[in-house]
């Protein structure tokens, strides 16, 4: 039994000095270090500020005036927010857009972080399935989302048919506000567990397995070494999984554009689609890219709510 | 079982901060990170630079045409292009054809940033949109030159008129996309009918068709403009339409009502496909292919698209329950831009192309009809019986999305294939609002559109 407990502690004592000298030597590297870090990120930031930093900027200025694409138009202020925010179509997209968000990152997190835990175990064809399990997120969404089209889309499509088949009537997915809003959500995390599966995976490989062998010698069920161990010792980088994932959803216009345009009578309409439509259907290009800022702001909240759980994960 | 001791708290605290990667980001460069990708992502998309980029075309005239035909027809438009031979100090022509999904931001997006043509096809409505917005070059002397030569006389009636505004004509009409009842003859054969000649008869012959496994009528409400075009037909058939004589937005009215519930009572019936609702256009057209579809509306020379030109046939215009009858057609037209690096050029070569655009027709690769009357006397049009159904019956009872108004406006490009026709036909098509409220519903998302 103490044998365990050594293994338990191994991993924490061999790695902890490992760390030390480089962080020592990052703390004493010389004045001129810092330049050359900064020497090399330079053109990146260049490329960035040159291809950004101008359209956004030019965004700021289109959603503060009444203009197109093609004309600037007048300065109208925060008229165009106000007239967003008062729009019953923008809070039925931002709540759906909520929900798709929500989806989106606990529904591929639970999938994904139970694909790697299984993985983590013995099982025949590993590498295979790895590499299977992947393709939802490796194949462009384009061909994801017409490959569903295909087969939900309408009443004489295989699965519509099969269900029909089975007598349990038509199931036309898309058609109806509901159904059309639960396809997407699944067709999101369909698309979106491969990428927690990794970040999940590479977290769980770092964990030592003998940790887990002395919890089982002091009697630690499977449930609760899952709660009191795998869920702290991942947490890190779940939260920061969560980040991306909500920016990966909100940001998401091809999965909801290709697979109902929004609809069916707006009930799919996510902020970004909401946004595209407003600009080049509507042709209200200050609304539209007010639409775009809101959207922005909400997502930094999030983004802001989520960074604080880390750090009072790595700090506690 | 007891929770584990806290040591393996402690321990677990240890490990993670070990076992993982120290973080070299702070709060602050994490938060500017998300922000800066969020931003791009989501604003880049709306925005576009209005610089100053280079001047369209240098010495050629960029011509950007769209797919108005069948899988030939991108040929034979490059070719009629290519084939323009510019006159002294004239430049020359460079064709390109854009795709209609998402063609407005493809136009507005080039226009704004100084790289779009000089000359193009494109959307009915589109002319009046940038023109506007001050991107388009009136037509007038181009005009007053088929004045002289004789080419004016040849314009299907009313299509010039179409094009006129205040400020001049903002495009030359080329081709007309006419609304017309299909149905297919096999179908009809096989249920023991004939081609209907009212709206109760519609709703009769679908009746039957559905009865033996087939679509009764044919409409499709997802993506795509086919859904909103269809009841938009029905309404301008039983005398009504989105704007009264004057202009003004009338759309929640008795003739639109009456459509309304007309097209409902279809959905109750159980004559239209039960996945209308979100069905896109491509999938109604593989389903006419299919021969799964009994009647519909549908744009010229649908038959050939379908591949079944004996098979696929048009009815005479409809009788509402009013007794009217009445159809929505759009005049396409080809349109100059300001930005050319000739004026002159661009208007020599779309004269060029409106002079020698029969080869179109001549070759059977176009779906629109033409907008010159001389065409459709060619005998290769007349080939197909159906098109001169359409010009002699539905064309000259035909009106615009304007309708009850003869005047077309840029606030038309925002209506037509826009959200609020949409959302309108959907709600149609689910088949559960009365049609006084979803026509109000309509009449408010179309102000707010237009505001």
């Amino acid at each position: 039994m103490s044998t365990s407990v050594r293994r338990t502690e191994l991993p924490l004592t061999v790695r902890t000095p490992t760390h030390e000298p480089r962080n020592r030597r990052r703390r004493s590297s010389p004045g001129r270090a810092p330049a050359t870090k900064l020497f090399l990120i330079l053109p990146s930031v260049v490329i960035l500020i040159l291809t950004n930093a101008y359209p956004i900027a030019y965004a700021a200025f289109q959603a503060l005036h009444n203009g197109s694409l093609i004309s600037p138009g007048e300065f109208v202020g925060v008229d165009n927010f106000a007239k967003v925010l008062a729009d019953p179509a923008f809070w039925r997209a931002a709540g759906f857009t909520a929900v798709f968000a929500v989806a989106g990152v606990f529904g591929s997190w639970i999938i994904g972080i139970a694909i790697a835990l299984l993985l983590r175990t013995r099982i025949p064809a590993k590498g295979l399935l790895k590499t299977i399990l992947l393709l939802p997120w490796v194949v462009p969404i384009v061909v994801s989302a017409m490959s569903w089209n295909w087969l939900i889309g309408t009443s004489s499509s295989p699965v519509p048919t099969i269900i029909h088949a089975l007598g349990f009537g038509d199931a036309i997915f898309l058609s109806d506000p509901l159904g059309a809003q639960i396809t997407v959500c699944l067709f999101e995390i369909w698309v979106n567990f491969p990428f927690m599966m990794l970040m999940m995976s590479a977290a769980l490989s770092s964990v030592d397995e003998s940790i887990y062998e002395a919890a089982k010698i002091d009697g630690a069920s499977a449930r609760q070494q899952f709660r009191y161990m795998t869920l702290p010792i991942i947490a890190k980088p779940t939260y920061i999984s969560w980040v991306l994932m909500a920016i990966f959803c909100v940001n998401d216009f091809p999965t909801v554009y290709l697979l109902t345009h929004g609809g069916p009578v707006g009930a799919t309409n996510t902020l970004v689609v909401l946004a595209y439509k407003t600009v080049f259907q509507n042709f209200q290009t200050g609304p539209g890219v007010a639409i775009a800022f809101l959207m922005t702001l909400a997502l930094a909240i999030v983004a802001v709510l989520l960074f604080r759980q880390i750090r009072k994960s790595t700090s506690q | 079982m007891t929770t584990p001791a806290p040591v393996h708290t402690s321990k677990k605290e240890e490990a993670m901060k070990n076992l993982l990667p120290p973080t070299a980001m702070s709060r602050r460069g994490f938060l500017a990170l998300t922000g800066a990708v969020t931003l791009t992502a989501s604003v880049s998309a709306c925005a576009v630079g209005g610089g100053n980029a280079s001047a369209s075309g240098g010495s050629t005239v960029k011509f950007w045409d769209m797919p108005w035909g069948d899988k030939n027809y991108s040929d034979a438009a490059q070719s009629l292009a290519q084939a323009y031979k510019p006159g002294d100090g004239m430049p020359g022509v460079s064709y390109q054809q854009v795709n209609w999904d998402g063609f407005n931001q493809t136009f507005s997006s080039a226009i704004a940033s100084n790289t779009g043509p000089a000359v193009s096809t494109g959307g009915g409505f589109q002319a009046f949109q940038f023109a506007k917005q001050g991107a388009i070059s009136y037509a007038d002397n181009l005009i007053d030159s088929f004045k002289k030569d004789g080419t004016y006389d040849d314009f299907l009636p009313h299509t010039l008129d179409a094009m006129k505004t205040s400020d001049g004509y903002v495009g030359i009409p080329w081709n007309l996309d006419v609304q017309v009842f299909w149905y297919r003859k096999s179908i009809l054969d096989q249920i023991g009918a004939t081609p209907p000649q009212s709206w109760d008869d519609v709703l009769d012959v679908a009746k039957k068709a559905s009865a033996k496994g087939y679509v009764g009528f044919g409409i499709s409400g997802g993506s795509g403009n086919y859904g909103p075009m269809a009841v938009l037909s029905l309404m301008i058939n039983n005398g009504g339409g989105l704007f009264n004589s004057n202009g003004d937005l009338d759309i929640v009215n008795d003739r639109n009502a009456e459509a309304v519930d007309f097209l409902t009572e279809l959905v109750r019936q159980g004559v239209v496909d039960p996945g209308s609702v979100s069905m896109k256009d491509d999938d109604l057209t593989t389903l006419w292919t299919n021969k799964k579809v009994a009647l519909g509306f549908q744009s010229p020379a649908f038959n050939n698209v379908v591949g079944d030109e004996k098979d696929v046939l048009v009815t005479d215009p409809l009788k509402s329950h009013r007794g009217e009858v009445g159809g929505l057609y759009y005049v396409n037209n080809i349109m100059m831009y300001k930005n050319t690096p000739s004026q002159a050029g661009s208007e020599a070569f779309t004269s060029y192309y409106i002079k020698n655009m029969k080869t179109l027709w001549q070759k059977g690769v176009m779906q629109g009809l033409p907008a010159l009357k001389s065409i459709t006397e060619l005998p290769e049009f007349k080939a197909n019986a159906q098109n001169t159904a359409v010009v002699e019956k539905w064309q000259p009872i035909c009106k615009t999305t304007a309708a009850q108004s003869s005047a077309l406006t840029a606030k038309l490009a925002t209506i037509d294939g826009g959200q609020a026709m949409t959302d309108f036909c959907q709600t149609v098509l689910a088949g559960k609002t009365p049609s006084k409220t979803i026509l109000t519903k309509l009449e408010s998302d179309i102000k707010a559109a237009i505001s």
